[in-house]
């Protein structure tokens, strides 16, 4: 079943064709990759599709409703929320606190304070951040400041996640635990992920579809095995 | 109960209780504290939860003083600071879409600006009208106004305090953080930050009703002030804006500073006024609500 649906999106900066064109459906339970060398236009995708940019032209449907001049925290409270790139945690507040805003607005429901609490405890847990609950979030490491962000996309208890870039500056390890993370959350919560990632190997061993954006186009898209062999994209890649 | 909870509750029921024992004059520095506790504690539901620092809260002070000297007389005193409240609210209601697109010192500077200039509007439009300051003959007895303000700086408290451990609350201070990311997690950004800017207008709409009728006298220039806003904003930070004791802590402060100046120095009030921010903002800056630590209990 399709879950995300981007029909035509393209986005112009002034002169630059940030995305041209860009056609892709995500399917429920899937994990859904994004790859692309610097400025190919990913984070712009996750903007159009999260709301806080217009696209220029074409259009997202999520779920079967038009996402089109809706807010982001609408789109939010739909069940589909995005992480930061450039992380953006709430610095003074402390780790808990962070996730119990996401979880108290995230969703469409108003949740009672002992849901709330057992959601934020449950988003700790899935991201290992038990422990600095009550650090303040600006006070966290880089790292921990990444599991921070994908902590509060899961505490909306949005159903599609897309996260942007979260394990830049992880350590070969970290980027283990972060694999292992994804996946039991993909069954245990029947989420479903889309993911933007430089460390490519990471993004080969955990998408079951991968798309490939060059200067803003869809240059290829079909399963890892085929992405790892297509010329086009070895070509973009490694010159 | 905690300790701090019967402090705050004892020094109400002192306020409220001045008028049996207390002289004039007691009475009227106790109506100056609660009148600076309810208009701090009210930006302080605004701008100490949002970090939407406000410089025009004086608007809202004169709108409230404007509506009940044009009301009184015409309907009972008690309706017409209901008025005066609820026309500040509607006030902020109209004026807080646009004026909350800008942040930080624009917002500031904004604030500020549309106090002044409501204030000139004002003066205009009496000056037209031939009336240079309206007398307020009927005015209820100096006990009763006592009580009115003693009660809204109670209400503003507890509201302050209501704000800060709600939802609504938490909502407030992840914008404060981060807008764009609050907004991503479904934070309804721009409706809560106008709810709190009605909440931040109304009380202090009913304080420029009363403080109008307690001098039974209304010049536009004296009730749209600028020295109002900044006296909040000073006393808010100087009390600390962290906790709800700290507008109390920063207004008791400054209107017993302010009444032993005005008596000796007037001419000293803006400057040590000026100084205190700077030192605090420079070398205290959670205010005298972190100096004094967990004394005040609540937070
Ligand atoms: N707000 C913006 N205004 C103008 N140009 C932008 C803006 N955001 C991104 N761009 C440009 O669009 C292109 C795609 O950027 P981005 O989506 O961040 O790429 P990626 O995430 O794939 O590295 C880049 O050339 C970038 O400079
Ligand atoms: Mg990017």
């Amino acid at each position: 079943m399709t879950l995300l649906d981007i029909k035509g999106v393209s986005k112009r900066f002034g002169g630059l064709m940030a995305l041209s064109d860009v056609s892709l459906q995500v399917n429920k339970g899937e994990i859904f990759g994004l790859m692309g060398a610097n400025g190919a236009g990913k984070t712009t995708l996750f903007s159009v599709i999260a709301g806080h940019i217009p696209p220029t032209t074409g259009e997202v449907v999520f779920d079967g409703k038009r996402l089109a001049g809706l807010s982001p925290d609408r789109i939010c409270r739909l069940g589909l929320c995005r992480t930061f790139q450039i992380v953006r945690p709430f610095a003074g507040l402390s780790v808990a606190e962070n996730l119990r805003v996401a979880a108290l607005y995230g969703r469409a429901r108003k949740l009672s304070a002992t849901e709330a609490a057992q959601i934020v405890d449950d988003a700790l847990d899935a991201v290992g951040l038990a422990d600095r609950r009550h650090l303040d979030a600006g006070r966290l490491t880089l790292s921990g400041q990444k599991r921070l962000e994908i902590a509060r996309a899961l505490a909306t208890g949005a159903q599609l996640v897309m996260l942007d870039e979260v394990m830049a500056g992880l350590n070969p390890t970290e980027v283990g635990t972060m694999l292992d993370t994804l996946r039991r959350l993909r069954t245990e919560r029947d989420l479903t992920f889309v993911i933007v990632e430089h460390v490519i190997g990471a993004l080969m061993t955990l998408s079951d579809r991968i798309l490939v954006l060059d200067h803003g186009e869809c240059i290829a898209f079909s399963t890892p095995e085929e992405i790892g062999r297509n010329e086009r994209v070895a070509e973009v890649y490694f010159g | 109960m905690r300790l701090g909870s019967a402090l705050w509750i004892a020094l109400a029921g002192f306020g409220a209780a001045v008028p049996f024992f207390g002289s004039t004059y007691l009475m009227g520095v106790v109506f100056q504290v609660a009148m600076w506790i309810a208009l701090a504690q009210s930006w302080s539901m605004l701008s100490a939860t949002t970090g939407y620092l406000s410089l025009g809260h004086a608007v809202f002070y004169g709108v409230g003083a404007y509506v009940c000297v044009l009301l009184t007389g015409i309907i009972p005193f008690e309706f017409a600071i209901l008025a005066a409240a609820g026309s500040a609210a509607l006030f902020a209601a109209l004026i807080g879409l646009p004026v909350l697109r800008v942040r930080g010192p624009y917002f500031v500077i904004l604030t500020y600006g549309l106090s002044e200039l409501v204030r000139h509007v004002v003066m205009r439009i009496e000056s037209a009208l031939g009336s240079f300051g309206r007398m307020i003959f009927d005015v209820p007895a100096q006990e009763v106004l006592l009580w009115w303000m003693v009660g809204l700086a109670v209400l503003a408290t507890l509201g302050a305090y209501a704000i800060r451990h709600s939802r609504f609350g938490a909502g407030l201070a992840a914008i404060r953080e981060d807008e764009v990311a609050a907004q991503t997690i479904g934070v309804p950004v721009t409706r809560l930050k106008l709810l709190a800017f009605i909440a931040s207008a109304a009380i202090p709409g009913a304080v420029g009703g009363l403080a109008l009728l307690r001098t039974s006298y209304f010049e536009p220039a004296q009730a749209f002030d600028p020295v109002i806003s900044f006296t909040i904003v000073t006393m808010a930070l100087v009390g600390g804006t962290d906790s709800v004791r700290g507008p109390i802590l920063g207004a008791m402060g400054f209107a017993l500073l302010s009444e032993l100046l005005w008596s000796t120095l007037p001419q000293l009030y803006m400057i040590v006024l000026g100084l205190t921010l700077i030192v605090f903002v420079l070398f205290v800056p959670r205010g005298l609500s972190g100096l004094v630590g967990r004394i005040g209990g609540a937070r």
